[in-house]
């Protein structure tokens, strides 16, 4: 036994600081988390999903990719497949764009238009794209596809969410 | 377009460009040939949704039409009658009826529209990456059949 007793004051004052000192903690833990809360937060928009294109794969000829990604809709997760046409542009940079039709959301296909060959082809309503992505006047859509940003994670290629462009 | 809320809106401010409308037909029985209508109804169910993405713009996928296998001839072709007034009511050119049920093909003459039958494919037993290309396969053919029918009756 040691030879400094505690006496009953100073029992209380330790019991109560530290029983006052976790109930305060508890009450400004969920204060302070909430004022930094945006820091905090998973930015879902800077995903970048990776395919299996290698970069080095591709060509001025655009092919589609297909990928696939978890979608978290409230409490139902499900397994979406996302689509892009890839191609290098003249200046060897990679264009990914989106097949989403900008006029009322159908899936474009490259060069199957007979009359109109090396475009993107609506075959809902006969829309038109350049190689580009920029529609063509005259034909239903009013804005060029959407682009993806992509990035190169390990020689694959990484797309995130599709941006829209302005209309030409 | 799918049968919810939010593509109506689309729809009600874009109806001139859609002139389509399929209505998947979707066999129920509880006897026999219960796991066959299944795999039937389930197949068929696989193939709207990519095929409602393909042509969101000018397509409305209904959510299907489901029947009991026991049903008539007279009586199933009584209702898609009565879905064919409506349809033409509301401004449809092209009304497609997509089954895997054999029973339609006695019947389809006397449609006006156009039922597509594709045998159904047990899909149960086959692995994920298999059953994707099949899929895919099938769903090329649908597209092209679809673009087909616009092309001649524009």
């Amino acid at each position: 036994m040691s030879k400094q007793r505690v006496t009953r004051r100073q029992f209380l004052n330790y019991t109560l600081t530290g029983v006052g000192g976790f109930m305060a903690a508890g009450m400004l833990m969920p204060m302070v988390r909430f004022a930094v809360d945006p820091v905090l937060k998973h930015n879902a928009a800077g995903d970048y999903v990776v395919t299996k294109q290698k970069i080095d794969e591709i060509t001025n000829e655009p092919v589609r990719v297909d990928f696939s990604f978890e979608q978290k809709d409230a409490w139902y997760t499900s397994e979406v497949t996302n689509t892009a046409w890839v191609y290098k542009d003249e200046n060897g940079e990679i264009v990914a764009l989106s097949p989403v039709c900008k006029h009322l959301g159908c899936t474009v296909d490259w060069n199957t238009d007979a009359t109109h060959p090396e475009h993107f082809f609506c075959p809902c309503h006969n829309g038109l794209y350049t190689k580009d992505g920029v529609n063509v006047p005259g034909t239903p859509p009013a804005a060029p596809l959407d682009v993806y940003p992509y990035k190169d994670v390990d020689g694959y290629l990484a797309l995130g969410k599709a941006e829209p462009r302005k209309g030409a | 377009m799918k049968w919810v809320s939010k593509d109506m809106d689309m729809y009600l401010g874009a109806k001139e460009y859609v002139d389509t409308v399929v209505l998947p037909l979707l066999p129920i029985s509880f006897g026999d040939d219960l796991k066959q209508t299944a795999s039937m109804t389930e197949f068929i169910s696989l193939l709207t949704i990519p095929l409602e993405r393909q042509f969101k713009g000018r397509l409305m996928m209904l959510p299907g039409y489901t029947y009991l296998k026991s049903d008539s001839d007279d009586s199933r072709l009584q209702v898609i009658k009565h879905w064919e007034t409506e349809f033409k009511k509301s401004g449809f050119k092209h009304m497609i009826y997509i089954t895997s049920d054999s029973g339609w093909r006695t019947i389809e003459d006397k449609c006006e529209g156009t039922v597509i039958w594709l045998p159904s494919l047990p899909l149960e037993n086959m692995d994920e990456k298999y059953r994707n290309s099949i899929l895919e396969d099938q769903i090329g053919q649908l597209i092209h059949l679809f673009v087909k029918k616009w092309q001649n009756n524009d």
